[in-house]
């Protein structure tokens, strides 16, 4: 009886595994496009996420109002106390390390995904703790479902455990002047020139734009 | 329980000529789940509200009228594949005849399930809060249960995507009045790939790697967890559709209420 369920269990799983494997070949051959005038360009930009939401300084914000220069995205939330800080921090190095130009072109986004907790004024206040409130650093929350979209399209997984703690990725992403993500650095305490250098790359690119 | 009762009640009579589903009270509770994260501690969920059933074609063209952003034309394909909606005459035409008007919207990406949601207030159910409610079945006879297992078993291997009965016909109702969360389709969640997905491939080992909990259900549950981790957001097949999950009841409805008294 066991290894009937079992065989049929897998035979469910290569079904899966098979409609998987067709629509990957669909996104290769996906229709053309309508874009609106002065919208989106790529196909793969996260701007196309056109929700709104709000920083530690009170205001509503869509992501692609940061188009034109490179993002760093990290997702976090404020009431974590043992990886979170390494993974701001971690952010802070990538930052720190960028030419004066680079840092006064690229916005930081630090998303918060504990939508119940991190209001825009916990958000304020962890800036300042942090001493993160500076210009180009932005702490951002949202509606539970669009954090929820914006985690999704950046590869960031999150889960909320009964204490209110929540498991999650440890990614920090860098977007280019159209919002495509170019690089993801995975994991804490990771070397940041890589990623540094593709910031200074789309930093330069968009001085040029100006 | 009798609060839950007294909700649907309640918001049943606040819309009573609303095409909108009603959404069901879960009261607080927790679950085994079959995930070997999680070994023997139950899995705590708080209280919510979820759609009594899910999301019909009707309803879905509804929200594409006001979203012009997810019609199949103008989806970006960052949101998708190509076989988003693709049984569909045209962006805002299903065809009734071969879809029908109440039955559950399939070939829906994880990302358009969740706009939809976010623009009825609410977001996909998390997967813990999904299983949670999935599992208040009533069945206390462990004969029966295995025999609802072994059917829905059997359901899970070949779901006939091109004769999707009606949402609210499957008879399978959950305690506190959520229908066919079994019978009718696989549905999203928003964390349909957790943490542990990771570490688990899938693989001849994955179901033995599952826990048994002594029966016949977690198998079910296994074929559907290892199923969902299989799945990427942009997927879309016609057996797997969605339903909304809302931290609270309808706020605008209360408002209009305060207006008008």
């Amino acid at each position: 009886m066991r290894s009937v369920l079992i065989f049929m269990i897998l035979f469910a799983v290569t079904g899966i595994g098979e409609v998987n494997a067709q629509d990957m070949q669909h996104q290769h051959d996906h229709k053309q496009e309508t874009l609106k005038a002065g919208n989106i360009q790529s196909d793969y930009s996260l701007y196309h996420l056109d929700s709104e939401f709000i920083t530690h300084r009170g205001e509503g914000v869509k992501l692609s109002e940061f188009s034109g220069e490179p993002v760093i995205v990290v997702m976090f939330y404020g009431n974590c106390t043992q990886v979170c800080p390494i993974l701001i921090q971690d952010s802070w190095r990538l930052y720190s390390s960028l030419s004066e130009t680079a840092k006064t072109t690229v916005n930081v986004l630090a998303v918060s995904f504990d939508t119940e907790n991190d209001s825009p004024e916990v958000l304020a206040e962890y800036a300042k703790d942090e001493q993160l409130d500076i210009s180009g650093w932005h702490f951002v929350t949202g509606k539970d479902a669009d954090i929820r979209m914006l985690a999704m399209m950046l590869g960031v997984k999150y889960q909320k455990d009964s204490s209110g703690n929540f498991a999650h990725s440890n990614l920090i992403s860098v977007l280019d002047a159209e919002g495509n993500v170019v690089k993801r650095v995975e994991g804490l305490n990771q070397p940041m020139d890589e990623a540094a250098s593709v910031i200074e790359t789309i930093s330069q690119r968009s001085e040029q734009m100006n | 329980m009798i609060t839950g009762v007294l909700l649907i009640l309640v918001s049943s009579f606040i819309n009573p000529a609303n095409s909108q589903t009603p959404k069901v009270f879960i009261p607080a509770g927790s679950f085994h789940s079959v995930l070997p994260e999680v070994k023997g501690e139950p899995i705590q969920v708080n209280p919510f509200f979820m759609d009594e059933t899910a999301v019909t074609n009707e309803q879905y063209v509804k929200f594409l009228r006001s979203n012009p952003d997810w019609r199949r034309s103008e989806i970006p394909p960052i949101f998708t594949y190509d076989g988003y909606l693709r049984n569909w005459d045209s962006d805002l035409e299903p065809n009734y005849d071969s879809v029908g008007k109440d039955r559950p919207v399939t070939r829906v990406s994880w990302y358009a399930a969740s706009a939809y949601c976010s623009a009825q207030g609410g977001r996909l159910p998390t997967l813990n809060e999904w299983e949670y409610s999935a599992q208040l079945l009533g069945i206390d006879d462990i004969a029966e249960m295995n025999r609802f297992s072994s059917k829905l078993i059997s359901w899970y291997s070949g779901i006939d995507v091109n004769n999707l009965p009606e949402v609210g016909s499957t008879g399978i109702e959950t305690t506190a009045g959520v229908k066919d969360q079994f019978g009718l389709i696989m549905e999203w969640v928003a964390d349909f790939k957790p943490i542990i997905a990771d570490e688990i491939s899938l693989d001849c080992g994955t179901v033995g790697r599952m826990q048994t909990l002594n029966s016949i259900y977690s198998y079910a549950a296994s074929i559907r967890y290892i199923t969902r981790m299989s799945f990427n957001p942009k997927i879309t097949t016609g057996m797997l559709g969605f339903r909304c999950a809302y931290d609270e009841p309808d706020h605008s409805d209360e408002n209009k209420n305060e207006v008008t008294l």
